[in-house]
């Protein structure tokens, strides 16, 4: 649970059932023949939105700024985006005095390969749900979606007992396994491919392909978009994870990012409050998802546009 | 969803293997754990080795019993925790979708170019992890931190935030004078807590949580919303827009009704989101001041991993679990109520068709 | 469609879920079994396989890992047993995890509050009484670590709460040091004398951990010497509180929360206390981030009932599942010897809780002697299971003394506690 949605519902948005619908088109928010008033409108509009954005945005360039603060600079002056004095110790500690780099890498790690892994077997299990005909199907998709509504609370506890059983308590698949899978991610593509033309596939399967081939080769090319919108999601919530890293590793050389920060912000009062430390990290921690998040962002807001495009 | 063809039999093999990897990670790592989690709630397990060994005993609803009645400090922990949650989620789901809600009209007003800019804004903190917002939360709102320095120059003087555990009911109510509760109120109590205290209100050092929660969610939900609302037919607006309805009717009667299912999923994602909060407890406050910002996801893992009391950790998360369940019920059967709305809408409706389900439609073919 | 179809459906998940109770409270039978009743240990029952120790520990930061880190290793080295050192980022939950994982580490810190709910189960080898300095602890760090009788873990160090004073403010003040308080009375004069309009007499954090001193001082317990009835409200303890509450009252005092800080020693660090009842811990915060302070040490006043103080430890636990406790017995012993206890104290600051190395560590420390010197009378934290969250809950109260009756409030204190003794 990387922020208080769960991972599943940013793509409810971006369901390609109902995002495009070239039959419908956008309101038409502006007629001519009101002039004056509607410019007056305007302005106080974008003025509204303006200084929201302003309230959105504010925090994190505070974050950024105040990372290469001293801190009783950060004590101080707590508002101000131009530190008095410039110093990069902050980054220095975390590079070279801390496990900072072993947190990136352990996420790296992890990120990649959960990413990896939801893309196949969410796209496997969701072309099996909207396209193969096989008994027992509606059964799992009524499982699945009880599963879905199981808080991932209730699991921390006994998670980390069946990894210990399995043996894979602190290790790399302890921390990856559970992850692989997402009934979320599941719906996306069952979704997806539910909405796209029967047609290839038959064409295929008369000429004799298999069905792995069929969903290899033919279907999930076509399944791109989907398919990025499962990476966006997949990388960002295995990043921004923490209570399956808590529950399933103890070794320092484990810890991720968000379970080493989050380590960091509780430390106790008396090594001071350290927070040039403590955001410098936050905003390293940040940039993965936002540079993620900058390149897919068309992806990820065109839904909107889309009713709008031609 | 009628199929069209007979599928040929060598789908049911092919179908069972391609979903058997997803079966696999989520029987071992979901079911099952479900199903431990439920025997360690009704036993004395207490950390040591195995839950399934010889010396653990099976003690029936005890685990639940203490939680729930007996007037032990469990109880009110648990109390105190659910207390706590209930107003954060009291708080933060109205407003988050409120203020999502918002967000996208303003945003769907403005014209193409700025929306992409605005919608970039206000969707980018849904991105960052718990973790880094908190830990950014807990410099913005400290004592001599950046939100109290902005409230000085307003000539306020801001609380200490994170340090604060005073209800802001009770203080609101201190404002008139009344500090401490009558006695009809601070005598009884419903889970170890007194009335009193039951109707204090999120705490400071919570509402900046409450905060926290409506800055990283809204921007999630104000997609939905804008895909929602680019997706209304402008076909039943322009309808009202002849009858002379001004925006803000056109608002309440036609835009708003139509945009039900979202405004479900929204207040439905929201309720579960927000009585799940624990990232962000066990990275900035474990529950302190004075506990008012325990929750009961925080509690569970506390007691468990914390206290040794794994019996009673089960407990508190099934019991979460309960509530999550009844309450999405409830307010599904709340919201399916109003059908005046719907009545009017279709007045206006060229078309006569259900436009209820117009956001759905494509998805359901 | 599919928006519609999960809610159906989630009400089926709950009735599998609830068929699912059943079903595993019927499967998982109703073994019965006696919990593993614990006396001491024996030497020669120990387990001694020729494997490897993982030492975990809750560090308090870099130093102290250093220290115990290098520690280890060179009893390694010189043992021939190999161990390895990981410092926890949750202490308690990774013990948690390694207990019911069944592969715990072999050496591990614990709190003296943890220590009765791992020793009820049965995680913890008691061998306090093979250790062979077990004489040279402190007789009340020694009670800190014995549950039902049974001495189970060697105390690793220790730290107690003290007066701390801001040497300049004293001066200013016109105060000398014939003038450090020793008695309630003396602490209300020079309080009164030292507060003025920029800070206060005394900063207190509002907690049990340090306004307990007070009660104690009083007279106050906190059980009875059985042990089996909590005696929290007593009035005793009701006139410590009281005592506390006159110096709210009269503005000479404050509590560190209405000041706006943390705990005592930032209200002290950042100027806004002269006094404060804080352990020696606040010796390294001072250091490093109110580097411009000046301040000394006293042992806290007397009460009525004479001086007290409260005392706060670890130890060092012994995995009972461990399959090389003879050589975890030995590292241990290594590390509490008297040299590696000056050693440690000298690195990150705490007390040695071994009496041989007072000496030499009074010369070596001899601003903070008051520290060490106050064992004599010092006590610790209650440590019956569940006591910290008794704890807790008291101290959700205390911000609310300077207007609440202390009767009251000790009135919860004792209902908890007594609740505590009789479910055991």
């Amino acid at each position: 649970m990387s922020t208080l949605v769960p991972p599943g519902d940013v793509d409810a948005v971006v369901l390609p059932g109902t995002t495009t619908d070239p039959s419908r088109h956008a309101p038409t928010p502006k007629r001519a023949g009101r002039g004056g008033r509607l410019i007056a409108g305007s302005v106080v509009l974008y003025l509204v939105l303006i200084i929201i954005a302003v309230i959105y945005i504010f925090p994190f360039l505070i974050n950024v700024a105040t990372a290469f603060k001293t801190e009783p600079d950060a004590a101080v002056d707590p508002l101000s985006l131009l530190p008095q004095n410039w110093t990069t110790a902050a980054f220095h500690t975390l590079f070279l005095n801390s496990d900072f780099p072993v947190w990136i890498k352990n996420s790296a790690i992890v990120a990649v390969f959960v990413t990896v892994g939801r893309v196949f077997f969410d796209s496997l299990a969701g072309y099996a749900l909207a396209r193969l005909d096989f008994r027992g199907r509606n059964v799992i998709f009524a499982g699945l979606v009880a599963v879905m509504a199981v808080p991932s609370v209730v699991l921390m506890i006994p998670k980390f007992l069946v990894l210990n059983q399995l043996g894979m308590y602190d290790s790399y698949p302890g921390m990856i396994v559970p992850l692989l899978v997402d009934a979320a991610g599941v719906f996306i593509m069952k979704n997806f491919f539910e909405s796209i033309p029967k047609s290839v596939e038959e064409q295929a399967s008369i000429d004799g392909a298999g069905t792995f081939r069929i969903f290899w080769s033919i279907v999930l090319p076509m399944a791109r978009p989907a398919l990025v919108t499962i990476i966006i999601l997949s990388f960002q919530g295995s990043w921004n994870e923490l209570s399956q890293f808590i529950i399933s590793t103890q070794n320092p050389a484990l810890t991720t990012l968000t379970k080493g920060v989050a380590g960091l912000a509780s430390g106790s009062l008396s090594q001071g409050t350290q927070y040039p430390l403590k955001l410098a990290a936050a905003a390293i921690m940040t940039i993965p998802v936002a540079v993620m998040f900058f390149v897919f962002q068309k992806r990820i807001m065109n839904t909107s546009d889309g009713a709008v495009k031609e | 969803m009628t199929r069209a063809r007979r599928a040929p039999r060598r789908e049911g093999l092919a179908g069972w293997l391609f979903v058997s990897p997803t079966l696999v990670v989520l029987g071992l790592f979901l079911l099952i754990p479900v199903l431990m989690a439920l025997w360690v709630s009704f036993s004395d397990w207490s950390g040591n080795g195995s839950p399934f060994s010889a010396g653990v005993n099976f003690i029936g609803t005890k685990n639940y019993q203490q939680l729930l009645s007996g007037g032990s400090l469990a109880e009110t922990n648990f109390g105190v925790s659910i207390r706590n949650n209930a107003w954060y989620v009291v708080f933060v789901v109205p407003i988050q979708t409120a203020v999502s809600l918002f967000l996208a009209v303003l945003v769907n007003r403005s014209i193409r170019r700025g929306r992409g800019f605005f919608r970039t804004a206000f969707y980018f903190p849904s991105v960052t992890s718990s973790v880094a917002i908190t830990v950014l939360w807990l410099f913005l709102f400290s004592t001599t931190g950046a939100v109290n320095k902005a409230l000085s120059y307003l000539g306020l003087h801001g609380p200490n935030w994170f340090n604060d555990p005073d209800g802001i009911v009770h203080l609101f109510l201190g404002l008139f004078g009344l500090k401490t509760g009558p006695t009809a109120l601070t005598q009884h109590t419903a889970l170890g807590v007194s009335w009193w205290d039951w109707f204090a209100g999120p705490s400071v050092a919570m509402s900046a949580f409450i905060l926290m929660a409506i800055f990283t969610t809204s921007g999630t939900f104000m997609l939905l919303f804008l895909a929602a609302l680019q997706n209304l037919g402008g076909d039943v607006t322009e309808a009202a827009m002849m009858d002379g309805a001004n925006g803000w009717q056109r608002f309440w009667r036609v835009t708003l009704p139509q945009l039900r299912p979202t405004l479900f999923t929204v207040l439905t994602l929201g309720l579960i989101g927000t009585w799940q909060i624990f990232d962000q407890i066990y990275t900035g406050t474990k529950g302190a001041p004075q506990n008012t910002t325990l929750t009961p996801s925080y509690l569970s893992y506390q007691s468990a991993f914390g206290n040794q009391q794994w019996g009673q950790g089960a407990a508190i998360a099934f019991i979460l679990f309960v509530i999550i369940v009844v309450l999405t019920i409830v307010q599904r059967a709340v919201l399916r109520e109003h059908k005046v709305s719907r009545r009017r809408l279709r007045a206006y409706d060229p078309a006569l068709h259900g436009p209820t389900t117009a956001p759905q439609k494509e998805a359901v073919r | 469609m599919q928006r519609r179809t999960p809610f159906r459906l989630l009400a089926l998940g709950a009735v599998v879920t609830a068929t699912a109770v059943g079903l595993t409270a019927c499967g998982s039978g109703f073994s019965s079994s006696t919990s593993g009743s614990s006396t001491g240990a024996s030497a020669g029952a120990l387990t001694h396989q020729n494997t490897a120790l993982s030492v975990l520990i809750g560090s308090s930061g870099p130093a102290e890992t250093k220290a115990v880190t290098d520690a280890v290793s060179s009893w390694s080295k010189s043992s021939g047993t190999k161990a390895s050192v990981t410092p926890a980022s949750d202490l308690d939950q990774q013990l948690a995890q390694g207990f019911a994982s069944g592969k715990p580490a072999d050496v591990f810190y614990v709190a003296s509050g943890a220590v009765a709910g791992l020793a009820k189960n049965g995680s913890l080898l008691p061998y306090g009484n093979l250790l062979k300095n077990k004489s040279d602890f402190y007789p009340t760090l020694v009670k800190s670590f014995t549950v039902n009788d049974t001495f189970y873990c060697a105390p690793k160090d220790f730290s107690t709460l003290g007066l701390v004073i801001n040497t300049d403010m004293w001066k200013q003040a016109g105060l000398t040091d014939s003038d450090i308080p020793t008695t309630w009375a003396e602490l209300k004069t020079v309080a009164a004398k030292l507060t003025t309009s920029d800070h206060v007499g005394l900063a207190v954090s509002p907690q049990y951990e340090r306004l307990g001193a007070f009660m104690q001082e009083a007279g106050g317990s906190v059980t009875n010497a059985a042990g089996t009835d909590a005696t929290l409200d007593s009035s005793a303890n009701a006139k410590g509180l009281s005592y506390v509450q006159d110096l709210l009252k009269s503005g000479d005092a404050k509590f560190s929360t209405d000041q706006g800080t943390g705990w005592g020693g930032e209200s002290f660090g950042k100027g806004l206390a002269a006094m404060t009842v804080e352990g020696n811990w606040i010796t390294g915060a001072l250091q490093t981030d109110y580097p411009g302070i000046h301040y000394k040490v006293a042992e806290l006043p007397a009460g009525p009932a004479g001086k007290s103080t409260m005392q706060f430890t670890n130890c060092w636990g012994i995995a009972k599942a461990s399959p090389n406790q003879a050589a975890a017995l030995k590292l241990v012993e290594q590390l509490t010897s008297t040299q590696q206890q000056l050693s440690f104290s000298k690195s990150f600051g705490v007390l040695p809780s071994v009496q041989s190395a007072a000496t030499t560590w009074k010369q070596q420390n001899p601003a903070l002697v008051p520290f060490l010197d106050s064992v004599k009378f010092a006590k610790g934290v209650p440590n019956q299971v569940g006591a910290a969250d008794v704890i807790t809950a008291f101290d959700a109260q205390l911000p609310s003394l300077a207007t609440a009756d202390p009767k009251t409030l000790l009135g919860t204190f004792q209902k908890n506690f007594q609740a505590l003794l009789t479910s055991k």
